[in-house]
């Protein structure tokens, strides 16, 4: 839990900092495959060892992952429909013939109309959905974070000792 | 003096940060933690933690304990391994009802790398039954009623099931006093001196009682409605007073306007009168009519009443099936017993929709709605894996290893998950002898084809002999009858289709019998004897079908019922007759006389009620008849007066030759 809060911590910290676009809008990103995806399936674990082992804000991870799983529980019946259009494809059939008898592959679940609905639309959304983020980021640090920094508020509260010890101990353990 | 941060910044100026590159290399430490804890479980808890899944998923299901000594099982080598599986006789709980000494199988890596489970062999090792325990073992208690099953409550629901109780109780004794009952009779202590206990206790009696005291309530009622009716003097007067009014030579109009007001008044009081009358006649034939059901009724509950008194004074049947039912109530009731449990858990774990539940009622709480499931396909091809595929299971055992241990061989093929793939049957057959407990010929066929839209089970156990001692068909404290020793022989054969439909017939045959018969009364016990002493073979046969889990039908038969009931015919049949007779005398002298009466009365009631009212109805009619035809009479006498006089006063008008013109005139206008 700890963990998982300082992960969160982190994500809205790395939010309102100047550094790591690519790496919020990277993990947003990867949030909705995760989203979209069942827990206990192949694709699932091969974005966590992703996420886990490239520079991806883990904290965004999750914060969308939670979000695109309500989303993905709403449009279960559309990607439940999608699926077995696609699945049911005759021009397709020797290629999931072919995939369902292959080592590994069924552990992605993709014969299952759900899933396999739930992934074309979280593939089809992952790249535009980075760079919608990635941009979204930017204008949010450029209007809001920058004008709340011009607040009185905000410079009475940089300037005391307190924030001043607390940017220390960031620079230095952060 | 100290420095504040913002002097050391100033001081000694932060180095800037070394830009960090794409991998988080400071996570591979604690993935090797986590993957080494991961191994540790594996390795040191797995085993353990399935091995009390298994038993306490066991003892859900079957509802007695199960216990597994040792349980191995390998990731690398993908094998699993289980020793000494006790299953707990759940109707003697000292006792195992199994124990398999060995279960061990391996999965194959290319299988489990393609998400499917397949086993090439599975061995099944040193079967042993009837193995006493250690401890005796938990048995699962019975669930308490769902009170939402039916929306009835708990306590209304305990009350019918201490009913239901006690009424199985009630039949189950009668079942095994059918010959207690046949003992009885020949004795001549069925009961006759009961019929002069009961007197007044006879439902039959109570309601003609009842029903004589609401007649003569409802007499009292139709007399006092009677005396209100118009009665004859009333009719006359108005019949006097209606002859009264003047009906011709009217002087004036006035005096024609007055005499057709009174006719007016006088039809309009017999009209009151009339509907009076009719609206009691109506009342009174419904009063009738009713009274006419309740006699109806009181037949039926005459029939009735002699029905139970037959049950009563236990009468006993001499209907073969009846007394083959009766004697072999209590040997099939473990066997329905053990069918009912095994139908209840098979009613609790099978999916709704295999069984094909309707839940007719709608929740009307708002529920949120479920995950859908959607559909997985399976995209096989000829030699492709199911997900689940056990090839063939070995099972051998070998008698002399322990007491209990039997010579086992069998196999059992193809148990899948997708019989399409491997396009062929489930197949189980298993052979053996457990020649300790003399039980020999054990042979067992199991077939299961889930190849078309309904499945299909055959089955088909045969065990060629096994002992039996001390086995009690009869006993009450007229007649015993058991068995002391027999060899019996058993076939059972049925199918499932459907996981639904089933059907059974279960053969039994007794050789070699050595009966232990005996009855109080001396004629009961030579019959019974020379009965007994005919019989070397018995056999009882069952059959059973019906829808799971609610339709079951069952019958048993036995050689044994048509025997008694031969050997009892000549003594019996003449003393039931005679006490039927006796009982239908008795009804009839306690309900018929009575009846009778009442009939009668009511009869008689019926024809003087018809007959007054009808009289009364009939002089109204009459009365009213008469006042139209006076109105009728006065109007046209006051028409034609009329008429006269407007031509009296046209002739004296015209002059002389009146009459002539007038006619003239007349026709002219063709008046």
């Amino acid at each position: 839990m700890t963990l998982l809060l300082k992960q969160l911590f982190g994500f809205f910290r790395l939010l309102n900092s100047d550094t790591g676009t690519n790496q919020l809008a990277a993990g947003l990103a990867a949030g909705i495959i995760l989203g979209f995806s069942p827990i206990l399936s192949l694709q699932s674990i091969l974005v966590l060892i992703i996420v886990f082992f490239f520079r991806i804000q883990i904290g965004a991870v999750f914060v969308s992952a939670f979000f695109f799983k309500f989303v993905a529980f709403l449009t279960d019946p559309a990607s439940d429909l999608l699926g077995q259009w696609f699945l049911e494809l005759p021009a397709l059939r020797p290629a999931f013939i072919e995939l369902y008898n292959m080592p590994i592959v069924p552990f992605t679940r993709f014969n299952n109309s759900i899933v396999m609905g739930s992934a074309l639309v979280a593939l089809i959304l992952v790249i535009p959905a980075f760079f919608v983020f990635k941009t979204g980021i930017i204008k949010y640090r450029a209007s809001f974070v920058a004008k709340f920094r011009d607040t009185k508020i905000w410079k009475a509260w940089s300037a005391t000792t307190f924030y001043k010890w607390y940017t220390k101990y960031q620079d230095l353990y952060g | 003096m100290t420095n504040t941060p913002d002097q050391n910044t100033k001081a000694n100026p932060p180095k800037a940060k070394k830009a960090k590159g794409p991998f988080r290399t400071e996570a591979i430490i604690p993935f090797l933690i986590v993957t080494a804890l991961v191994l540790v479980y594996f390795k040191l808890f797995f085993d353990l933690h399935l091995k009390k899944g298994i038993e306490w998923a066991g003892y859900q299901v079957l509802g007695s304990e199960v216990d597994i000594a040792n349980l191995e099982t390998s990731f690398i080598n993908g094998t699993f391994r289980a020793q000494g599986i006790e299953i707990t006789d759940s109707a003697k709980p000292t006792h195992n009802m199994v124990v398999i000494g060995d279960v061990r199988f391996g999965v194959l890596w290319d299988g489990l790398l393609r998400a499917k489970v397949v086993v090439d062999e599975m061995a099944v090792e040193k079967i042993e039954i009837g193995t006493q325990r250690k401890s005796p073992g938990r048995v699962k208690p019975p669930e308490p009623p769902k009170p939402e099953d039916t929306g009835e409550s708990a306590l209304k629901q305990e009350a019918d099931k201490l009913k239901n109780q006690a009424l199985d109780k009630t039949q189950e004794q009668y079942g095994d006093n059918v010959l207690g009952d046949i003992a009885a009779m020949l004795s001549g202590t069925s009961g006759d001196d009961q019929l002069k206990n009961i007197e007044n206790s006879l439902p039959s009696k109570q309601r003609l009682q009842a029903l004589e005291t609401e007649y003569k309530e409802k007499q009292k009622s139709w007399d006092q409605k009677i005396k209100a009716l118009p009665q004859g003097k009333e009719v006359q007067a108005l019949g006097d007073r209606l002859s009264k009014v003047k009906t011709k030579d009217f002087k004036t109009p006035q005096e024609l306007q007055s005499s057709i007001k009174e006719i007016e008044t006088i039809f309009k009081e017999a009209d009151e009168k009339y509907k009076l009358v009719s609206a009691t006649a109506k009342e009174l034939d419904t009063d009738l009519k009713t009274i006419d059901q309740q006699v109806k009724e009181l037949d039926a509950l005459v029939k009735k009443d002699i029905k139970d008194l037959e049950a009563r004074f236990r009468l006993p049947k001499l209907d073969a099936n009846s007394i083959s039912k009766a004697l072999f109530n209590q040997y099939m009731g473990p066997y329905l017993a053990k069918f009912n449990h095994y139908r209840d858990v098979a009613e609790k774990y099978i999916p709704p929709n295999v069984m094909k539940k309707k839940n007719g009622e709608v929740d009307e709480q708002i529920q949120p709605r479920p995950r859908a499931s959607g559909i997985s396909y399976e995209f096989g091809k000829p030699n492709a894996y199911p997900l689940v595929w056990i090839k063939k299971v070995s099972v051998s055992s070998q008698a002399g290893a322990s007491p209990n241990a039997g010579d086992i061989a069998g196999l059992i093929t193809d148990i899948t998950s997708n019989q399409l793939l491997t396009r062929k049957p489930t197949v189980a057959k298993i052979d053996g002898n457990f020649p300790n407990m003399q039980v020999m010929g054990l042979s067992s066929l199991v077939s299961l084809d889930n190849r078309k839209e309904k499945s299909m089970i055959d089955y088909n156990f045969k065990v060629g002999s096994y002992p039996m001692a001390g086995k009690e068909l009869v006993k009450s404290s007229d007649v015993t009858i058991a068995f002391n020793q027999a060899n019996g022989g058993l076939n059972l054969e049925g199918s499932l289709e459907g996981l639904r439909e089933f059907k059974f017939n279960l053969g039994n045959e007794f050789k070699n019998i050595d009966y232990s018969v005996a009855a109080k009364n001396k004629t009961v016990d030579e019959v019974v004897k020379a009965i007994f002493a005919g019989i070397p073979v018995v056999t009882v046969n069952a059959r059973g079908e019906g829808i799971l889990p609610n339709r079951l039908n069952f019958g048993v038969n036995s050689n044994l019922g048509p025997e008694i009931v031969k050997g009892f015919q000549a003594q019996l049949q003449k003393k039931i007759d005679e006490a039927k007779a006796k009982i239908q005398a008795y009804v009839n002298e306690e309900v018929g006389k009575q009846k009778a009466r009442l009939e009668g009365e009511i009869n008689n009631a019926k024809a003087q009620v018809d007959g007054e009212v009808k009289k009364v109805q009939a002089q109204l009619e009459g009365e009213k008849t008469k006042a139209n035809a006076k109105v009728d009479e006065a109007k046209k006498q006051a028409s034609n007066d009329a008429k006269k006089k407007l031509e009296d006063e046209a002739k004296k008008a015209l002059g002389k030759d009146g009459d002539k013109k007038l006619n003239d005139l007349k026709k002219k206008f063709k008046l």
